[in-house]
């Protein structure tokens, strides 16, 4: 049986760009297999997956060079539409998954393409919307009223219908709260399905993967195998390739012969000495800085999306100065909206909003993009000129400083959204809205650091956040949100020790709740 | 790919959403107008004219294919018609003509060649078509020949200007946004450099 | 009732009726139409009171532009005298009057269409009935979806703005700031027009393959009913002014 999807010597080129976005690379996956595909934020993931149906170079302009065959045959022997038999796609921004329809329209569509009976196509629908757990009563809602997370399910929906027998999905759970990625990640790497998936923090996912290629910043194949013995005997260089690691690989690279990677975490820490608490304690946890006086505050406000519904009624909290406060809650319980509230951008419907304005950094980086190229975009922040370059290289774009920021990867949009907010002094009152979707590891450690140097700034963050890990990393303060209210809001620490708080709000508790226990043991 | 004359799924979709974005800018273009002409008085209407035959330049200078022109138009008019135009069905037929005037003298080049000077001819074009459908429409022949001379003047040069010249400019902001990449435009100009 | 009333019919009456009030320049025939019309989306549709005063906000606007140039500028627009003429002498009261209401009759009527049909339901009786060719079909359903957008993505550019220029966000744009932002919204709208190509090649659509379609609820005999009710009414209504008028 020939392989489901197979790359030979496959190397591509953006139109307009000098050097080749990815390859030469070789790989393959074989029928049943499920492969995860690693690599540092612009090394061509997304590049490799489009070109899998011939989109790249057919719809999206480049050159490629190489072959792919999907189920053996040349892609190029059929047009990018007639594979959507074959190959179905997930791609990273749920906006290019869907149309922008109706959620019924959206998951019939593929259907009626492949000419489906019609008899037979609305049971299809309600059955792939049951089995993500959309309710049938947002057959009707239209796309863009829905949230980051709720998009995303809606995608995994339609794919789920298109019921292809290959799978290419692209970070398919990095905007999803735990539960519902681990649901997606039983919906989309059940046994038997051949699905290639890229995902920044594979943690999860991982004992439902066959095999793991990884790719280098030079967008060759750096590591393949099976995904432990890859993560365990090249963790050096993968996180030299700016590759996020478990953990434990963490722990273990940090502070070597402390802890054995291939350990539970929890019977790892057993031997651990007890001097070594504060190391410990630094590197997942933050360093304390003085909490200044409040700098914005929500008193007794509703809040709603614009030109929708009220969906958080009667909260009230406040921001201070040199605070990190997490804000957290499962996809769809008001989190983007709280933000707009809370920066002072959107008025409340009801109650107050008092302190500093606040700017936001919203869930879609590109909301912030208006200028013709990445330069220019770090150009327009009033700095000095000789100020550009090392901005550029602190976030890691000067290798993309002429592309227009529209061609970006995701995480190299995100970061660049991100620095735009970051280095102005303009705000007092920073509200991040998932900061971390997108990026790879290396990126991810810089930007908590980065959080702290603001907040040591007296300015009040917020960060918006699925990561638990993350948000124990930064964050002084967590709210949770669900249920159209304020659940709670108490030390970071003591929230991600709550599971059963939690896991009633569809969370789950960090990949470091171990160290916090033993932490907490240690005292 | 293999009829270049045929539209791309891609440039299909540009069409009706560009169509749907100047449907509403029309509509709001109305207000001024009214405004306007109460002010300045009738002949307003021939000097605010030409920005409702932008939308056909607009499209055919990125598209640049048959038909562009036409159709952007009638999609145009045909969403002010959904969102509740005063004029009506009547709109589609205004439409397809300014359409058809633009789409003219895009003809006449054989679809090749969207320079400055040929977008200010389209804008013209679509003038010249939709002057003698007003004349017929409100029955201009009973007005005299002075006052019909510069309105017909008034309207070609609102034509070039508020169609061909603005266009021009909305679709050189357009081009620095990135968002034309891949389009003929884009082909055309890189060419052009290389 | 509208939301069950088969797309096709249903449009055709509502342009029978819009035909009939560009015809029929008599303000009692406006305010007559325009009424219904309200009637049918309170009763029927069930749109709330506050949406539906927003929704005729822009109508009542452009209405106005007639209504003013004939009252505060004493003199009627030519344009409106135009009107008038072209449509049969002199009506019973100022034009700018009558066309003030025929702006909210019309505009009314076409949001009735409008807010009791689904776009998908629409373009799939279209390409049905009338087979409109799939592509065209869901580049209109696009756009058809797009234009409500339009308002949150203007919003959304706003507060982009208003973080990058460090001002706060006023509650309602001004004119310069609105000329500014037609660039960035033209360009939403071909980048989602882009990423709609794309995503439809994804899942499959190809001009010229066969599909098929969403089951549709068939015309009925109640749809032909309520067509012929309503252009009976019509009709009447018409056959009551000619003889008041005569
Ligand atoms: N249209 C384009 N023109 C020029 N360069 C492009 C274009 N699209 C992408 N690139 C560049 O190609 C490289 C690979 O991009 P790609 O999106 O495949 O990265 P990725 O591995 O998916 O990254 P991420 O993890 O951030 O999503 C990046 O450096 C990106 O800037
Ligand atoms: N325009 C709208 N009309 C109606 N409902 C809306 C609209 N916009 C958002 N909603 C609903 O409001 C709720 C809150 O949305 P919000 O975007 O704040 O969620 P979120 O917590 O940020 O979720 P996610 O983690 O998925 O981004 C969601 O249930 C969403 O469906
Ligand atoms: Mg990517
Ligand atoms: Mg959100």
């Amino acid at each position: 049986m020939p392989d489901a999807l197979s790359y030979d010597r496959v190397a591509l080129r953006h139109a307009g760009a000098i050097t080749d976005a990815v390859g030469p690379v070789s790989l393959s996956l074989a029928p049943g297999e499920r492969v995860l595909l690693l690599g540092a934020s612009g090394a061509g993931k997304s590049t490799l997956l489009h070109a899998a149906t011939g989109l790249f170079p057919v719809s999206i302009p480049g050159d490629k060079r190489g072959t792919i065959r999907l189920q053996g045959q040349p892609v190029d022997s059929r047009r990018p539409a007639d594979w959507a038999d074959t190959c179905g796609y997930l791609f990273q921004d749920a906006g290019v998954t869907l149309a922008g329809f109706t959620v019924r329209d959206e998951i019939a569509f593929s259907l009626e393409n492949l000419s489906v009976a019609a008899a037979k196509i609305p049971r299809m629908v309600a059955k792939s919307m049951t089995r993500v757990g959309i309710p049938q009563s947002w057959a009707d809602r239209r796309i863009t009223t829905l949230s980051g997370g709720e998009r995303q399910m809606v995608a995994l929906a339609a794919l789920l219908a298109q019921d292809a027998p290959v799978t290419v999905a692209d970070e398919p759970a990095a905007s999803l709260a735990p539960s519902v990625g681990r649901r997606m990640a039983d919906l989309l790497l059940a046994l038997g399905c051949s699905t290639m998936v890229v995902e920044h923090k594979p943690g999860p996912i991982l004992n439902r993967i066959d095999r793991c290629v990884a790719l280098g910043r030079d967008g060759r194949v750096m590591a393949e195998g099976a995904p432990r013995d890859v993560l365990h005997q090249h963790d050096a260089a993968l996180a030299e390739a700016g590759i996020a690691l478990p953990l434990a690989t963490r722990l273990h690279l940090a502070m070597p012969g402390l802890i054995d990677p291939r350990m539970p975490l929890q019977d790892a820490l057993a031997c651990v000495p007890r001097s070594r608490t504060e190391r410990l304690r630094d590197t997942v946890l933050p360093i304390a800085i003085p909490i200044g006086e409040e700098i914005a505050a929500l008193d007794r406000a509703d809040c709603a999306p614009p030109f929708g519904p009220v969906v958080l009624r009667d909260v009230s909290m406040s921001l201070r100065a040199g605070e990190v406060l997490a804000i957290l809650g499962p996809n769809g319980a008001g989190k983007s909206t709280l933000a707009a509230c809370l920066s002072g951008l959107l008025p409340p419907r009801a109650g107050r909003r008092t302190g500093a304005p606040g700017a936001v950094a919203f869930q879609n980086p590109e909301a912030h993009f208006s200028r013709e190229s990445v330069r220019a975009e770090i150009e327009g922040l009033d700095i000095a000129p000789e100020g550009v370059a090392p901005i550029l290289e602190d976030w890691a774009l000067a290798r993309v400083a002429d592309q227009h920021p529209f061609t970006l990867s995701q995480g190299q949009k995100r970061r660049l959204s991100l620095a735009l907010l970051a280095e102005t002094d303009r705000w007092p009152v920073l509200i991040l809205d998932e900061p971390t979707v997108g990026l790879d590891g290396a990126a991810e450690t810089a930007l908590g650091r980065r959080i702290r140097v603001l907040a040591r700034q007296r300015r009040g963050i917020a960060v918006i956040t699925h990561d638990m890990d993350f948000a124990l990393f930064v964050a002084d303060r967590a709210v949770l949100l669900d249920r159209g209210a304020v659940q709670s809001d108490c030390p970071c620490p003591a929230l991600m020790r709550d599971t059963a708080r939690l896991a009633a709000a569809g969370l789950l508790p960090p990949e470091a709740a171990p160290i916090l226990d033993w932490l907490e043991a240690a005292c | 790919m293999s009829n270049p004359s045929v539209w791309t799924l891609r440039e299909t979709l540009i069409i009706a959403v560009l169509g749907a974005v100047f449907g509403v800018l029309y509509l709001g273009w109305v207000q001024a107008w009214l405004v306007l002409q109460a002010i300045f008085g009738p002949v307003t209407m021939d000097v605010v004219m030409g920005f409702w035959f932008i939308v056909s330049i607009i499209a055919a200078a990125i598209i640049r294919k048959p038909g562009v022109a036409l159709v952007s138009e009638v999609m145009a008019a045909a969403v002010q018609v959904l969102l509740g135009s005063p004029a009506g069905l009547l709109l589609l037929l205004t439409g397809l003509v300014q359409g058809a005037g633009a789409e003219a003298v895009f003809a006449a080049t054989r679809w090749r060649r969207y320079s400055l000077p040929v977008l200010m001819a389209a804008g013209m074009g679509a003038a010249v078509f939709s002057f003698a459908y007003t004349w017929i429409r409100f029955d201009y022949g009973s007005l005299a020949p002075g006052l019909l001379v510069a309105m017909f003047a008034l309207r070609l040069a609102s034509g070039a200007l508020l169609a061909g010249l603005l266009g021009h400019y909305i679709i050189k902001a357009l081009y620095r946004t990135g968002v034309l990449s891949g389009l003929a435009i884009d082909r055309d100009t890189r060419a052009a450099r290389a | 009732m509208l939301k069950t009333f088969h797309p096709l019919p249903k449009l055709a009456l509502c342009l029978a009726w819009i035909g009939a009030s560009l015809v029929v320049f008599r303000l009692s025939f406006q305010i007559a139409l325009f009424a219904a019309a309200m009637l049918l989306l309170l009763v029927d549709a069930r749109i709330p009171p506050r949406r539906l005063l927003l929704l005729m906000v822009p109508f009542a606007l452009f209405g106005f532009g007639f209504f003013t140039t004939s009252i505060l500028f004493r003199a009627e627009a030519g344009f409106a005298v135009q009107m008038a003429q072209e449509q049969g002498g002199a009506p019973d009261v100022a034009p700018g009057l009558v066309l003030f209401f025929r702006v909210l009759a019309c505009g009314m009527t076409s949001a009735v269409f409008v807010l009791t049909t689904d776009p998908g339901q629409f373009v799939r009786a279209l390409m049905q009935h009338l087979r409109l060719s799939p592509s065209l079909g869901f580049a209109l359903m696009q756009a058809m979806h797009m234009v409500p957008d339009l308002r949150a993505e203007m919003l959304q550019l706003r507060m982009a703005r208003a973080i990058r220029l460090g001002g706060t966000l006023r509650r309602f744009p001004v004119p310069g700031e609105v000329i500014s932002l037609a660039i960035p919204l033209l360009a939403y709208a071909i980048r989602r027009a882009t990423r709609a190509a794309l995503s439809f090649e994804a899942r499959g659509l190809q001009p010229g393959r066969p599909r098929s379609n969403l089951p549709q609820p068939p015309i009925r005999r109640a749809d032909w009913t309520l067509l012929f009710l309503g252009l009976g009414v019509l009709a009447a209504t018409a056959a009551i002014m000619s003889i008041q008028a005569a």
